[in-house]
């Protein structure tokens, strides 16, 4: 790691900054004031009424002076870096912060999860560029953990969902804003600025100036082909079906995030930490506990544009009779409001129903509902692949249902 | 209802990994307009007579009712593709990919179906997009433990005598045995390890080149057409479809030693594993 003499350093820090958009909170401007000016002492008094935890230079005093590197200048000697410098918290401030305490008992973690892990998976790269005190690598982890046990679970319990339902299935449960969402029900709040003199339990990153753009980095890039196809969605992007691939963590280590950036790296990095920690049961039961338990009604997500076509090419594809939408019942035909009931058969049996004001409507609607149905379809009890991972007693195994498709028209 | 029980029994007997198309025909009275009746249940309807028609399965042809009578569009630039019909060529690169028995891995249709691009036939016969979704996010997940436990030099620079040093801020990070290996962890390193160039020949040497069922846009330009992307389609949809018919467990192996191995990834055979 390059040193950067403190020399350096406190250059960066004498230059004038520019006037902030909006005003300062007192610790940002005592992060930006110069080292030679002594704090007046209404600044001091501000300082210690706030809710931050007391800053505790002593073990950086510890550390500098065990410190026998060359790069070190006589300025860490004498005096330690103050807190204020610091990008994020030191480690040791973990075990002091209240935050992460409740934080790890109100997620009810084992307390042998270390609380300097946990404190880890809060600081964002924007923060804090070092890649081993952020938590962009614990969340790529993470977040590949949630895509897997979250992909296996939706297609054992629903085999045969098209893929964009799929799609957005996903991004219902453990998309950017789930996981937003999650992280602000876990009781998670931010830091204004990031520094070393914050609490250990908050979030930490560098946040987007009022008025500005999203950084280009988070910004859809133009897409490069005309045609993105499902297939193409599957093998190159995300797992959300999104145009472009996401931005890699490690390459938003100088930008400013918005926050549900930021808590969503969290929350990922968090599953991370408890895997590499706590191993794959737990983290299976946590993803149980926290994710499984949402409700999602995934009648919902679909969109249908031409479902009677649709119920069409179904049939014939499996052989069945073609449909053929006949009227049930009706009301008010020459009304303002009638009702017709339609319902859509394959020979005798009948697929779907609908309701409507129109007989169009009735049967668009109708082979909707007999399409949901297909689409629907969950079998009875499912062991998921991950189940099986480890496990000593392989006989509770079922085979999933493999689904050949949706229809393609 | 009467008519609400062959609609709950369609459902049900559909779990079966079988074939979809039910043995019992309609009755004689009704005019014949499909292949084979919409019920499979017997209750009501008297049994009839099987049908003159074998049970072709899935994989073998196109659905009767979705084929025209005859070609209206032009023929295919460059020439038409052949793609493999035999069971037995399939069988072979399975064993070739899998490993001997590697042809009973997996079901009939489903060994079929794992190889189908969604451009053959339209998609009428069934397609790997699923299982592909399911094998991507299985190769990755191996992909990043197998980058974390890759010997890579120490978590955090250390001195002449061991001990940790400090950044440029005069720190040292919070430092535990299971965070070793993190660092090698990045999106850059994944993208060079599971990348189109690398994946393909890895493929190909299994043989999935002469299986895989798709259409090119020309089939004298296989390159031009994608067919680097149309393997490693197949390549995932192989692990997915293992890890919904056989586990996790059978399917992260063949990740590793099928894939990530000769990727340059070396797995010691761990009768404890500690992290799965």
């Amino acid at each position: 790691m390059k040193r950067i003499p403190i020399s350096r350093c406190a250059s960066q820090l004498l230059a004038p900054s520019p006037l902030p958009r909006r005003p300062l909170c007192p610790y940002a401007a005592a992060k930006h004031a110069r080292r030679s000016i002594v704090p007046h002492s209404h600044r001091v008094q501000a300082r210690f009424q706030s809710t931050v935890a007391v800053p505790d230079e002593g073990d950086l005093e510890l550390e500098m002076a065990a410190h026998s590197g060359p790069a070190s200048t006589s300025h860490s000697r004498s005096e330690p870096l103050p807190l204020e410098s610091l990008p994020s918290p030191h480690p040791s401030a973990a075990e002091r912060s209240t935050r992460l305490h409740a934080l790890r008992s109100r997620l009810s973690l084992p307390t042998r999860f270390p609380l300097q892990a946990l404190a880890r998976t809060l600081v964002h790269p924007s923060a804090d560029a070092n890649p081993a005190f952020n938590n962009a690598s614990l969340s790529i982890l993470g977040r590949q953990l949630l895509g897997y046990y979250m992909t296996e679970w939706l297609l054992c319990t629903y085999p045969r969902l098209p893929m964009d339902v799929i799609f957005a299935a996903i991004e219902a449960y453990i998309g950017p804003k789930a996981l937003a969402t999650v992280a602000s029900e876990w009781g998670i709040e931010a830091a204004e600025e990031p520094g070393g003199e914050i609490d250990s339990g908050l979030l930490q990153f560098k946040r987007i100036r009022t008025g500005d753009d999203l950084p280009a980095a988070l910004r859809r890039q133009a897409p490069w082909k005309w045609n993105v196809t499902t297939t193409h969605k599957i093998m190159t992007t995300d797992e959300f079906g999104s145009e472009d691939a996401p931005p890699s963590p490690h390459a938003l280590e100088k930008t400013p995030v918005p926050s549900e950036e930021a808590a969503q790296a969290f929350v990922r990095a968090l599953i991370g930490a408890l895997h590499v920690h706590l191993g794959s049961p737990l983290v299976k039961r946590f993803f149980r506990d926290h994710f499984l338990s949402r409700h999602l009604d995934i009648s919902t997500l679909f969109d249908f544009r031409t479902p009677t076509r649709d119920l069409s090419h179904l049939c014939a594809r499996e052989g069945f009779e073609s449909p053929v939408a006949r009227l049930i019942s009706e009301t008010g035909r020459l009304s303002r409001h009638p009702v017709f009931i339609v319902g859509v058969y394959s020979g005798r049996d009948k697929l779907g129903e609908g309701a409507g004001s129109s007989l169009d409507e009735a049967r668009v609607r109708a082979a909707a509902a007999a399409l949901k149905a297909w689409y629907l379809y969950k079998p009875a009890e499912v062991t998921v692949p991950s189940s099986m991972e480890g496990a000593l007693d392989t006989s509770t195994w079922r085979p999933n249902y493999v689904d050949c498709g949706e229809v393609i028209v | 209802m009467a008519s609400k029980r062959p609609l709950r029994s369609m459902i049900t007997t559909a779990s079966s990994s079988q074939s979809l198309r039910p043995t019992q025909t309609s009755k004689a009275s009704m005019v014949r307009t499909s292949a084979c009746a919409f019920s499979s249940t017997a209750s009501f309807r008297t049994p009839e007579h099987e049908t003159q028609t074998a049970d072709r399965p899935r994989w073998q042809q196109t659905p009767a009712r979705m084929v025209a009578p005859f070609r209206i569009r032009p023929e295919a630039k460059g020439g038409v593709f052949k793609v493999n019909e035999d069971p037995r060529r399939l069988d072979e690169v399975y064993v070739r990919m899998l490993g001997p028995g590697g042809d009973k891995v997996l079901g009939d249709e489903v060994k079929w179906l794992a190889v189908t691009h969604k451009s053959f036939d339209h998609g009428r016969r069934g397609f790997n997009d699923r299982l592909a979704y399911l094998g991507r996010r299985i190769v990755e997940l191996q992909t990043s433990q197998a980058l974390i436990n890759s010997p890579q030099e120490n978590q955090w620079p250390r001195d002449a005598n061991g001990k940790p040093q400090n950044d440029e801020f005069g720190r040292k990070p919070y430092l535990h045995p299971a965070l070793n290996g993190l660092q090698g962890l990045s999106d850059e390193a994944e993208g060079l390890v599971l990348n189109r160039a690398r994946l393909a020949p890895i493929a190909e040497r299994y043989g999935l080149d002469k299986v895989t069922r798709w259409v090119p846009k020309r089939a004298d330009n296989l390159k031009g057409s994608g067919i680097e992307s149309v393997l490693m389609t197949s390549l995932y949809a192989i692990v997915g479809a293992v890890a919904l018919e056989r586990g996790g467990e059978v399917a992260n192996k063949i990740v590793q030693d099928k894939i990530l191995a000769p990727l340059g990834f070396s797995f010691a055979p761990d009768p404890y594993p500690r992290y799965v």
